[in-house]
């Protein structure tokens, strides 16, 4: 499977001693070289243009910041593969990010920066969008309010049709679009599978912490949503939603006990390799995504993905596209050229 | 003189951490220190503040965890804490056709403010000077005319407008001080920022000198970068550096004479909120603490 790693590692949007790093393009360019390093061939990038209103164009998030540091995809291309990343696998874009003001405006935005979104993923020769597929339950709660004879209904029909044309439009481009269904969403859990029959075009990113936290079996759900799976995010958690903060503001920061609801892979209860073998039964040939989001110590995060890869992932069938660049160095291959993890050549699995 | 710290914690999300020994061992870092307002509002008084002056960009996060701005200015007090302004970027206020949507987003954090208990609405007219530099006569007499709308409207409501230049901005060393002259005096006032008119080129000393009735409260903050060259400032996106130099440090960490501004201070009697802005720290309780020392312990004693 192609692995890769996301860069939305990076915790930019909680306050933590040395943040201001995170900012300024020289934190970035040596981050990549790092998950290199770590193994990882191949990035997965979240999408938030939020960070061109200030300024901060040195976070590579938008094509804003593409286009100011690296002159286009192309250039931002070219100096990835010199710190040993060859490819973008997957560009996510969180709708919550401009979830404000009266739902037609949001609905607008949403539609503009999933365009946005969507050329920097055809820029890149990435070949997965995926769209969070509504706001958080309070958000959209919010959205709604005051807004006479506009029901939630109406609400998600009018999203509906906003998905559906970008389905289309990354469709004409080669792109699959999918959908992630937070724990905090209106499509939580199971639920979206009713979406997905409403939008054939539209595929599944599996989110194992999301629908683990919503009350779903990751492992089932992969048979259930079986040839609908675009891309699959590994994610790691120990949380159980027992004080209901899906329907908190800030559902990520469980308000009546603290906890960091997004671990490290493998420090949490994910049973990861009933997934792996799930989505191996349902014969999935798409990428993993390995995300821990918003960290607290990226190169940790980095190695510590990579030792359970290594330790348990491995051992128990994973298999992996283009470990590192590196790797094809050493055995005089082309940079450009997907291998197979060493592992696997030598017969040692 | 009365000390106020500006909020450039980011998201702050969780109000209270009741299980703070619980959430400490998850990770075992000193991450679970900066989570939660609670804390937060103790290390200001701890570090000798009075006040805090709020971020626009955090309001989204502060009342989905409050409810209502009286509930955050509530929970502060018990801290020992007054909300003593917020920042505002009165963006597009150079264009004649923006004027009504400028001064409702003004009156709308005029609004907010004065729920907060707030006092100074310090504002940064029009925006950056790359792609809206430089700006004409009637760009700027037309952006005055608007911000002296909004300091009367202010004013109302018990609140002062203070412009606040940065060195990157269209309202720039050749001009800002034009453009203070060109408001209103009886409703538009100045939230004299330290470094920002050194990094632009302007004299402190002089500035301050001449301007002192026009001084409502200050942005208190160093830099080692004096006089900025025109091709940085008004080039894309300045404010933050590709290699990490930083243009702000805390009061004494960088080369601004800041005691002899505090002679003129002295002499100018000026009574009100001084608050510390330390963006772009690695440590904002390091240097809150090496901020408040320096105001209490070094300019105070002036």
């Amino acid at each position: 499977m192609k692995t890769s790693f996301s860069t939305e590692v990076v915790d930019l949007d909680r306050q933590v001693p040395n943040r201001n790093k995170r900012e300024s393009r020289y934190f970035w360019d040596e981050l990549y070289s790092l998950i290199s390093a770590g193994g990882f061939g191949r990035i997965a990038i979240p999408y938030e243009p939020k960070w061109d209103f200030g300024g901060r164009s040195g976070i590579p998030r938008s094509m804003r910041s593409i286009q100011m540091k690296f002159g286009g995809p192309r250039g931002y291309l070219a100096f990835l593969k010199e710190q040993g990343i060859t490819a973008v696998d997957c560009i996510h874009l969180d709708s919550a990010l401009f979830c404000a003001g009266a739902p037609e405006m949001y609905l607008g935005a949403l539609d503009h920066f999933a365009q946005e979104a969507l050329a920097f993923a055809v820029g890149l020769s990435c070949p997965v969008l995926t769209l969070t597929v509504t706001p958080p339950v309070f958000a959209v709660k919010g959205l709604l309010a005051g807004q006479e004879g506009l029901k939630e209904a109406d609400f998600l029909r009018k999203l509906a049709d906003v998905i559906r044309d970008l389905a289309e439009r990354a469709g004409e481009a080669g792109i699959v679009l999918c959908v992630k269904n937070p724990y905090w969403g209106l499509f939580r859990g199971e639920a979206v599978l009713e979406l997905l029959e409403k939008l054939p075009a539209v595929k599944l990113d599996l989110d194992t912490a999301h629908l683990q936290i919503a009350g779903a079996d990751p492992a089932k759900l992969v048979k259930q949503a079986a040839g609908r799976i675009g891309v699959v995010h590994f994610t790691d958690t120990a949380f159980m939603d027992e004080q209901e903060a899906y329907l908190t503001p800030l559902p990520e920061f469980p308000a009546r006990r603290a906890t960091k609801v997004f671990r490290d892979i493998g420090d949490g209860t994910v049973d990861f390799v009933a997934v792996l073998k799930a989505l191996q039964e349902a014969g999935y040939q798409g990428g993993i995504v390995f995300n821990c989001r918003n960290s607290y110590d990226s190169c940790r995060s980095i190695l510590r993905t990579r030792s359970y890869i290594n330790r348990t992932l491995i051992p128990a069938g994973y298999t992996e596209q283009a470990v590192s660049m590196y790797a094809a160095r050493r055995k005089g291959e082309s940079e450009n050229e997907i291998i197979p993890h060493e592992s696997l050549e030598d017969g040692s699995l | 003189m009365k000390l106020s710290h500006m909020s450039h914690w980011k998201t702050v999300p969780y109000k209270q951490i009741d299980n703070f020994r619980d959430f400490y061992y998850e990770d075992k870092s000193n991450i679970a220190y900066y989570q939660d307002w609670d804390r937060i509002l103790r290390y200001h008084k701890a570090t000798g503040y009075e006040g805090i002056e709020l971020a626009p960009w955090d309001l989204r996060e502060i009342l989905g965890l409050f409810g209502t701005p009286q509930e955050f200015t509530a929970f502060a007090g018990e801290h020992g804490i007054e909300v003593s302004g917020m920042f505002h970027a009165s963006d597009d206020s150079q264009i004649p056709e923006k004027h009504d949507e400028v001064l409702r987003a003004a009156k709308d954090a005029i609004d907010i403010l004065e729920k907060f208990g707030g006092k100074h609405l310090n504002m940064c007219p029009a925006r950056n000077y790359c792609v809206h530099g430089p700006l004409s006569e009637e760009d700027l007499a037309v952006s005055a005319r608007v911000i002296d709308e909004i300091g009367a409207y202010a004013l109302d409501h018990g609140i002062q407008v203070g412009l606040h230049n940065e060195f990157f901005c269209a309202v720039n060393k050749e001009n800002h001080r034009r453009f203070l002259e060109m408001t209103d005096p009886g409703k538009v006032f100045y939230c004299l920022d330290t470094a920002q008119i050194a990094l632009m080129g302007d004299d402190l000393l002089d500035f301050y000198d001449t301007y002192a009735e026009r001084i409502c409260t200050f942005h208190l903050k160093d830099t080692a970068s004096l006089a900025v060259p025109d091709a940085v400032r008004y080039g894309m996106d300045p404010e933050i550096r590709d290699d990490g130099w930083r243009w702000f440090w805390e009061p004494g960490e960088g080369v601004l004479p800041l005691e002899e501004l505090w002679k003129l201070v002295k002499k100018h009697n000026f009574q009100g909120w001084v608050t510390i802005e330390d963006d772009g720290a690695p440590d904002y309780l390091a240097a809150m603490a090496l901020s408040s020392y320096y105001f209490h312990e070094v300019l105070e004693r002036v």
